[in-house]
């Protein structure tokens, strides 16, 4: 039996990932989890399916988490935070408090799987007024009515009849800072889009974009379907203020490709925010010493083919906690991550 | 049907040709454009990339684009698509270059749906654009050939150079000099056989191609509807 436990922080996709893979060499792994329970943004914020498959992420997710936890070597601290760190590959020394009682867990290896948050709307430059009307949400919103099955205007309740999303809020921004694209948000957005269309009877759907970033199989799995089957608008053309109008929401913007203005009432106003490195990652780069990016992210150092190695050896970043990623790059990190930090447990070398 | 906007930007109306009509006789054309079942294969989803435009001809000479058809039928723009009916779609030339669309679109083949609906509701545009074409439409239903020998005066063709009055003088000498003897016709393009003829004339009136121009062009309808039944009575074919 190899000495060094693994310590994977974050029990999201990316860290069921590294610590499945590191589990399945043989090696001790904890778990330090911030909630009560495994599975991440996508449970946390009661996701209804995930992108592009549209599968339940309740199921999707309850079948990584069942199988890690009926692992052996495998536990969890549920409600923990990593709060210093010490030593050096292959002999680290970490604290962690759990409800204000400490506890020293001996480490080889770390894996940082820490997240995203989502973008605060608050924070956009643009007018959409997140916190001012009630039938402007955000598109984790959107995932909690879907997963109730009630998809309504939050002000009184009704079906809408005229949903938009504006795209890449908080994204693609020199104004805000995040000057990246996420990645995910069109194809998240056109799933919601087909979503609603499906759960609202002749509801029409608009998406306002820069431009679609549906990378690889997205653009039939999604974007196609979207647009051909269920008939959602797409108009390239950023709002740039929500106004209230007759108990509607009057969006402005222009209508790029058509060459004219448009201002059009909505019921329903979808903000597409991005990602942000969260609060978690923000305080894990502190703790543990390591470089981040300038927009907060940990930094991969050797780009673009070591995608987890991090700017002290023997702590490896996953998933969102490097840069916005999809559940496909989650995992993928994930399970990288964690062969290399099992090897460094198994061979008391690096890698 | 879904608009973008209930304020779009039109050309202005000292441009815009067509007088309007109430939303409702709008709905109802464009409908029959959407109805028509060649509709899904020629239109999927729009990038509005653009790359019909690029290829398009007449889009370098008029104020016309392939990808406001496309956008707009995508869009179920009603009120754009009626303006399209009634201007755009006569811009133009049906070369399909624009079939190099990387979504499989067609937007010169719903130009073609929407010249049909326009010419069998016998819209304005429809009107102005076949004026010209009376003789041609003419010869083609009634011969089957297009533009024949003898239409080709110099009167109509001033621009052809001093030949064609000679050519046009001894016409039927100019013709039997040429090697294929389905040539050597005057009046119509090349020799058809009478059952061609028969055949063209059941096939115009079967398939409803001769009641298209009913609307655009009623005594030209009417002449060939007179002809075309005459010969076929001749011929004992009944329909």
């Amino acid at each position: 039996m190899p000495n060094g436990r693994v310590v994977v922080i974050g029990g999201g996709p990316a860290g069921i990932a590294a610590a499945r893979t590191a589990a399945e060499f043989g090696v001790d792994v904890v778990i330090v989890e911030r909630l009560a329970y495994l599975g991440g943004r996508p449970i946390e914020e009661n996701y209804a399916s995930l992108t592009p498959y549209l599968r339940s992420a309740e199921e999707a997710i309850g079948e990584m988490v069942s199988p890690l936890l009926a692992m052996s070597n495998v536990s969890v601290r549920y409600e923990s935070k990593v709060i210093s760190c010490t030593g050096e590959k292959g002999d680290f020394s970490i604290v962690i408090e759990h409800r204000g009682e400490q506890e020293s867990l001996s480490a080889a290896s770390i894996v940082v799987a820490t997240g995203f948050s989502h973008f605060d709307p608050g924070r956009e430059t643009q007018m959409y007024g997140y916190y001012e009307f009630d039938d402007v949400i955000a598109l984790q919103d959107l995932e909690a009515m879907l997963k109730s099955g009630q998809v309504v205007r939050p002000s009184n309740g009704e079906a809408p009849k005229r949903v938009c999303f504006v795209q890449c809020v908080g994204s693609r921004d020199r104004q805000i800072g995040n000057e990246y694209c996420s990645k995910v948000c069109c194809g998240v957005a056109s799933k919601e889009a087909i979503e609603v269309r499906l759960a609202v009877p002749g509801v029409e759907v608009f998406i306002f974009y820069i431009d679609m970033r549906m990378y690889g199989y997205w653009e039939s799995q999604i974007y196609w379907p979207a647009q051909e089957k269920h008939h959602v608008q797409y108009v390239k053309g950023i709002i740039t203020e929500v106004l209230p109008k007759d108990g509607r929401l009057l969006v402005r913007g222009e209508d790029t490709t058509m060459g004219r203005p448009m201002e059009v009432p909505m019921d329903l106003v979808v903000l597409s925010v991005g990602m942000e490195p969260s609060e978690g990652t923000r305080a894990m780069a502190g703790v543990l010493g390591i470089a981040q990016n300038k927009y907060g992210f940990i930094e991969a150092v050797n780009p673009p083919l070591d995608t987890v190695s991090t700017s002290r050896p023997g702590i490896f970043a996953v998933g969102s906690a490097l840069g916005p990623a999809d559940l496909e790059d989650c995992v993928s990190t994930g399970g990288f991550a964690g062969a290399k930090a099992a090897s460094i447990s198994l061979a008391g070398v690096g890698v | 049907m879904a608009t973008v906007t209930t304020h779009p930007y039109f050309k202005v109306e000292s441009v815009a040709g067509h007088t309007d009509v109430p939303h409702a006789e709008k709905e109802r054309l464009i409908g029959q454009v959407f109805a028509d079942p060649r509709m899904p294969s020629y239109l999927y989803g729009c990038y509005e990339c653009g790359i019909c435009v690029a290829a398009c001809p007449s889009a370098r000479f008029y104020d016309f684009s392939p990808r406001r058809i496309a956008q707009a039928a995508a869009r179920h723009d009603v009120e754009l698509l009626f303006q399209q009916l009634e201007e755009d779609v006569w811009e133009c030339s049906q070369c399909f270059s624009c079939l190099r669309c990387p979504r499989g679109n067609n937007p010169g083949g719903i130009i073609t749906i929407m010249r049909e609906v326009a010419v069998t509701n016998g819209l304005r545009s429809a009107k102005v654009a076949l004026e010209g074409y009376s003789r041609i439409i003419y010869k083609i239903m009634s011969t089957g050939t297009q533009v024949s020998p003898d239409m080709l005066q110099p009167d109509a063709f001033p621009d052809w150079g001093p030949e064609v009055k000679d050519v046009s003088e001894n016409l039927s000498l100019w013709r039997r000099a040429l090697p294929p003897e389905t040539h050597h016709t005057t009046s119509t393009g090349w020799d058809v056989a009478e059952s061609t003829i028969l055949e063209l004339y059941v096939i115009w009136m079967e398939t409803g191609a001769l009641d298209m121009i009913k609307e655009v062009d009623s005594g030209i309808h009417m002449i060939l509807e007179e002809i075309m039944e005459e010969r076929l009575e001749e011929e004992g074919i009944e329909l």
